[in-house]
């Protein structure tokens, strides 16, 4: 769709209030033999009900859900159709009803999405959100194969059988319009790899520096192997509820204020240009020599049309004028360096063709004006596909409600995950953070969802 | 009655770790986007146009589509030029499974005249530009039967 009809940009609205109240996950691995797919997403469940200072007990709680999504990405992976319902079995939550939600790589965003929807139109009130991915049943390169079956297999697929190739193309024409050094995108990879060090949960942490990330062998030009996301085992829980349910639970509960979604072309290839769908923050004015003055070549490979879209809906929905003068913490689906930058321009960070400033300005660092991936994002610490779009929203709950230290600073957790401390380790903790936002993100920008919390 | 023979591979026992063989192929019908790739074949570059004269996209599809996405009557085939220009590019150095380009093969994005589509290919010659104009070749002695039999060389 190249133009929009009235109906099309409707914005969203919750008939009720939807609240999140506590989160859980594994740590996450390349390979986790130890565990199946179904104790993993008990031990996330387990930490959500248990560790997050709920006011009832296991048994309780198991009395108050009344519906539950489940967030897988590939059948492929793992080799079992209606994983969902083995799983929803172990958990002990039958006869009670279930959905399982796909899309992509924003598939735990979407579920997220699902879940609101069923709290939010009364349909329930207590709904356990259950992601993972089990990415370690075949070799990377077929893995890579199986992800690469998730582009068009007619047109595209064929071409590389690899996404960081599909992205790759999309960063060279990014590149080629913006010139951006590669040393800013590899300032991306530094900064998340070295919160992943921070956090017990990470699957790939590390203090780098800009030079190792350039020198870094390539994946596909001109993305190294430390600019590119990790292929993960884990899972993560998410719980959510109404107003009445939240506080019956927690004293922390947290308003989910907006989450919605848009979407676009699974081929790169079909994306026709049409004029920038503006947000709040932005005028005509924005734009008006963007591109030499020629505003309708938009969105290109550069730009992500389906999170400007999920942005739209999601900004005006929950009243959100200016991204970084709104939000405290902000989680982006760091899936590659180029794609973060991207994304800061598609979510209004600054404007089209200005992404760079972002991380330049220092703003998207821990004592920056927005700190961005402070998780350690997909970069360093997991894209256990079906969990992610959970786990980014975990990691803003858990900061709102003051928990950082609580599951990434104690000894214990660290020792769980046969990991030690580091000596160095240091708080990611925000000064009461009040607003925070998520994009999750599916293809080369096919499915993306933003969801923005809110400290009632 | 006897035990069944075949036996799963054990890869390791702490865990129970077993190897699942997969051996078996998909049936795949490319339906109405057949006629694309028996094109390929006849060196022809096929792509789409809408039928519908109210409809606003003028301009060609390719990849093609049966369907116009705009307003959903049939399309009509039409023969693309098979000169573009390169619009992105990259080499990819660690490919996927199942990938069966030389390594070192750049896949290319090309832009062509009245086509509002940018169509991802392969370079079969030289090193990609942007914007370097480029020229189809088809595979027609042996087809691969896959989008991999069209690819570009320097025009």
């Amino acid at each position: 769709m190249i133009k929009f009809g009235p109906g099309n940009l409707r914005i969203p609205r919750f008939e009720r209030p939807v609240y999140l109240v506590a989160g859980g996950m594994t740590d996450f691995r390349k390979k986790y033999f130890e565990k199946n797919t179904s104790q993993l997403c008990t031990e996330a469940l387990r930490m959500a009900v248990e560790e997050n200072d709920l006011k009832v007990d296991a048994e309780e709680f198991r009395r108050m859900v009344n519906w539950c999504v489940y967030s897988q990405f590939a059948d492929h992976f793992g080799d079992q159709l209606l994983a969902a319902s083995k799983i929803h079995d172990y958990l002990g939550f039958d006869p009670l009803g279930n959905i399982e939600v796909k899309t992509g790589g924003a598939t735990g965003g979407s579920s997220v999405l699902a879940a609101a929807q069923a709290v939010a139109s009364g349909y329930a009130s207590c709904v356990p959100i259950v992601g993972w991915e089990r990415m370690d049943d075949v070799s990377t390169k077929v893995g890579n194969s199986y992800i690469a079956s998730a582009a068009c297999k007619d047109f595209e697929s064929e071409l590389g059988w690899m996404y960081a190739a599909y992205y790759a193309l999309m960063a060279q024409r990014y590149q080629y319009e913006n010139q951006v050094p590669h040393e800013t995108l590899a300032k991306i990879a530094c900064k998340n790899h070295e919160y992943a060090y921070y956090s017990p949960f990470s699957q790939n942490p590390g203090k780098y520096t800009v030079q190792d990330v350039l020198k870094n062998e390539i994946v596909s030009d001109p993305l190294t192997f430390l600019e590119c996301c990790v292929m993960s085992v884990g899972s993560a829980v998410l719980i959510m509820c109404d107003e009445e349910t939240a506080y019956k639970l927690s004293d922390t509960p947290i308003k989910l204020a907006a989450i919605c979604g848009g979407t676009h072309t699974l081929r790169t290839a079909d994306r026709r240009d049409m004029p920038i769908l503006l947000l709040p923050n932005e005028t005509e004015a924005t734009y008006a020599s963007f591109k030499g003055g020629r505003r309708r070549e938009w969105p290109g490979f550069s730009s992500f049309l389906a999170a400007r879209m999920a942005a739209y809906l999601a900004y005006n929905m929950a009243g959100i004028k200016d991204p970084v003068e709104d939000f405290d913490i902000l989680e982006t689906h760091d899936a590659f360096t180029i794609s973060d930058i991207q994304t800061y321009e598609d979510i209004g960070l600054r404007p089209y063709g200005r992404g760079r400033e972002f991380i330049e300005s220092g703003e998207c660092y821990f004592d920056g004006k927005l700190p961005t991936n402070l998780s350690g994002g997909l970069i360093g610490t997991m894209h256990a596909v079906g969990a992610t779009g959970i786990f980014q929203i975990i990691e803003i709950l858990w900061q709102m409600q003051g928990k950082y230290d609580k599951f990434h600073g104690n000894p214990e957790m660290w020792t769980r995950y046969g990991k030690k401390k580091p000596a160095d380790w240091k708080s990611l903790q925000l000064k009461n953070p009040k607003r925070g936002c998520a994009i999750s993100h599916a293809g080369t920008g096919s499915h993306v969802t933003c969801a923005i919390l809110e400290k009632p | 009655m006897d035990w069944p023979t075949s036996c799963l591979e054990v890869i390791q026992e702490e865990p129970l770790t077993v190897k699942n063989p997969k051996t078996w192929h998909h049936t795949h019908s490319y339906g109405g986007w057949g006629k694309f790739f028996q094109g390929l074949r006849e060196s022809k570059l096929l792509a789409t146009r809408c039928t519908n004269p109210a409809c606003g996209e003028k301009r060609l599809f390719l990849p093609p589509r049966c369907d116009c996405v705009d307003c959903w009557h049939p399309t009509e085939w039409v023969e693309a030029p098979q000169v573009g220009t390169i619009y992105t590019h990259s080499t990819v150095t660690y490919p996927g499974e199942l990938f069966k380009l030389p390594p070192g093969t750049p896949l290319i994005s090309i832009e062509i005249e009245g086509v509002c589509t940018k169509l991802m290919s392969w370079l079969k010659e030289g090193k990609p530009e942007f914007g370097m104009k480029v020229k189809a070749v088809f595979n027609t002695k042996n087809p691969t039967n896959t989008i991999l039999d069209l690819a570009w060389v320097p025009a």
